[in-house]
């Protein structure tokens, strides 16, 4: 099996998906992507040259525009009601920049 | 003994309320005993809404007082239930996911409305695999449903939930969706038809997205009509969801009209596919059989590039699982890790937590296909094959009316039998290229494997927004095997 990424590209992409990986989970989810990764060797083995891309399943298809006219959406209350936690009608975050102002 | 309302079809409820045998009130009861009684074992209800039902009934019994009845929707007094990806006002929508355990659905998506409207009972949401991720629904965190043909066997997935409630008579229709095989493979393995409509078919507004380009809800029923009456109430332009289509079509049109001078397309590729059973090979090679006598014409197609569908899904699907699960931030909605003092370390924490293996091994994948440099290597190329594949598939439909394959490779597998993911993804071989494509494609069970005595499904495959030419060959399908049973432990008289 080749190796497409390295544990240290794991840790990277972990970060930019925002998802903690333990130090276990790191070394499984490198076997696991490299294995999966190979089994994609098929889209990079075909002669594509000229081919456009399809990026819409259905592409005869034309975009759908509605009229511009007010339609009633959530309320605040119910666009806040699956928030795990609220202060004065918005949604409460911890600090952005961390408490040390270096992240 | 009576007949449990989950073993009737839509017609026999619906006869049997206008001619009041039962009342819709009867019918919501009966249905919730029934799934106390029997769903410990299957696993197949994440949760049951007695209350939505029970006013539900209220409206149609009103109306069967009134007189009105046969005014009422295509739905009315019909319980049907819908797969926990689907938003419906006041029921949790949990994806399967600890990552939505406490999500409450604030609105409604537009194929559950559409069936409300038609007056259906609203029984409950349904397991699946997590955020429908699997072909087993064994990646569920609330843990696995049982296929009712053997408990000690997976119902296939994502869907896995949705099917083995119809196979097991709790209720007559359900809806799944299908990125990649969700509908059309747990309907092969439960032994019940699966409708994946073409892209476009059903909106998918309130339901949670996977892969965006290739997503579509259907129905799950077990007999043709049935799920015919189910895209009828479906299908349908949704102002909500720009990709659905304007859609007049009466699915149930065509279901008499046989398949005498139909021409029906089988790929010889994939009869001789690595890994296909040969007790599944031999159903399906039957089926053709019983088309072809019943005066279809059986053409011989060719999709050079299907054999690209794989690798080109498991690129473009997981890009696209990673943008869509991007939005769960631990903000707005879903799974907060407590305590934490920045919002990076409580985004990290909260996802680590909230998703299952399954479902970061998939964003990992996306986040490292979209990349720069890999992007060029591997994306591009599969949204190009995609073109291929498509093409393929319109040359094909210049010949035929429909293309008949195999659904799956083999029939229900056992629990933990497959735990390797590139094993597991093989489960959708067959079915994967129709999502690349887009073109509707269905599972309709044809008797028991030869082997393992456990249902066989072929799937049946139609152009772009002519779902009825395969509903048509279901229902000739359904003249010689018959229409879909109640697993034998779950039927009259069995066990359950």
């Amino acid at each position: 099996m080749a190796e497409h990424v390295s544990e240290t590209d794991v840790r990277g992409i972990a970060e930019y998906a925002r998802i903690g990986l333990t130090a276990e989970e790191v070394v499984t989810m490198t076997a696991d992507l490299n294995a999966i990764i190979d089994s994609l060797a098929p889209i990079t083995e075909y002669d594509l040259e000229g081919v456009e891309p399809t990026f819409h399943p259905i592409g005869d298809l034309v975009n759908v525009m509605r009229e511009d006219v007010e339609v009633p959406g959530f309320t605040q209350a119910v666009a806040l009601e699956n928030a795990p936690k609220q202060e004065d009608g918005s949604f409460l975050i911890p600090s952005i920049l961390g408490e040390g102002g270096d992240r | 003994m009576t007949t449990p309302f989950g073993c009737m079809g839509i017609a026999q409820i619906k006869a049997g309320l206008a001619a009041k045998e039962f009342s819709a009130a009867e019918v919501a009861k009966g249905t919730f005993a029934r799934i106390a009684a029997v769903d410990e074992t299957v696993h197949s209800f994440l949760e049951t809404t007695e209350q939505m039902a029970a006013e539900a009934a209220a409206r149609v019994d009103a109306a069967i007082a009134e007189g009105t009845f046969g005014e009422m929707g295509l739905l009315a007094g019909v319980p049907v239930a819908f797969k926990d990806n689907m938003n419906l006002l006041g029921t949790r929508t949990t994806c399967s996911s600890r990552m939505l355990e406490n999500y409450v659905s604030p609105y409604t998506a537009t194929c559950v409305e559409n069936c409300l409207q038609a007056g259906c009972l609203p029984i409950g949401k349904l397991n699946m695999d997590e955020f429908a991720f699997g072909s087993s629904t064994e990646t569920s965190a609330f843990g696995p449903t049982r296929n009712p043909w053997d408990l000690e066997r997976v119902p296939g997935g994502s869907s896995g939930g949705s099917a083995a409630a119809v196979a097991a008579g709790l209720v007559c229709a359900t809806l799944g969706s299908d990125t990649g095989g969700s509908i059309r493979q747990p309907g092969a393995f439960c032994g019940v038809v699966g409708v994946k409509p073409t892209y476009g078919t059903v909106s998918r507004y309130g339901v949670v997205a996977f892969g965006s380009s290739l997503d579509q809800v259907g129905p799950f029923a077990r007999s043709v009509e049935d799920a015919a009456l189910m895209m009828n109430v479906l299908a349908g332009r949704d102002p909500l969801d720009c990709t659905s289509q304007p859609c007049s079509a009466d699915f149930t049109a065509v279901l008499a009209e046989g398949v005498r001078g139909m021409r029906i397309g089988v790929v010889p590729e994939f009869m001789e596919a690595e890994g296909l059973t040969a007790e599944v090979r031999e159903g399906v090679a039957a089926a053709v059989e019983q088309l072809r006598q019943l005066g279809a014409e059986i053409v011989e197609v060719d999709l050079p590039h299907a054999r690209a569908a794989m690798s080109a899904y498991y690129v473009l699907g997981p890009c696209e699982a990673f943008s869509n699960l991007a939005r769960f931030d631990s903000v707005r909605y879903g799974y907060c890790d407590p305590g934490h003092t920045d919002l990076g370390s409580q985004y990290e924490a909260s996802r680590a937590v909230g998703f299952g293996a399954e479902a970061k091994r998939r964003i990992m994948l996306g986040s490292y296909l979209l990349s720069a440099g890999v992007y060029d290597k591997y994306y591009y190329p599969a949204q190009q094959v995609r073109t291929l594949i498509t093409q393929d598939y319109k040359r094909a439909y210049e010949q035929v009316d429909c293309i008949l394959s195999p659904v799956a490779p083999r029939t229900a597998f056992k629990f933990g039998e497959i735990g390797d993911p590139t094993e597991m993804y093989l489960s959708d071989m067959f079915t994967i290229s129709i999502n690349i494509a887009g073109n509707g494609g269905m599972s309709v069970p044809v008797g028991l494997g030869s082997q393992t005595n456990l249902p066989v499904g072929v799937q049946l495959i139609s152009p772009w927004f002519k779902d009825a030419n395969m509903l048509q060959v279901a229902a000739a399908l359904e003249t010689v095997y018959g229409k879909a049973p109640v697993a034998p432990a779950f039927a009259e008289g069995g066990e359950a």
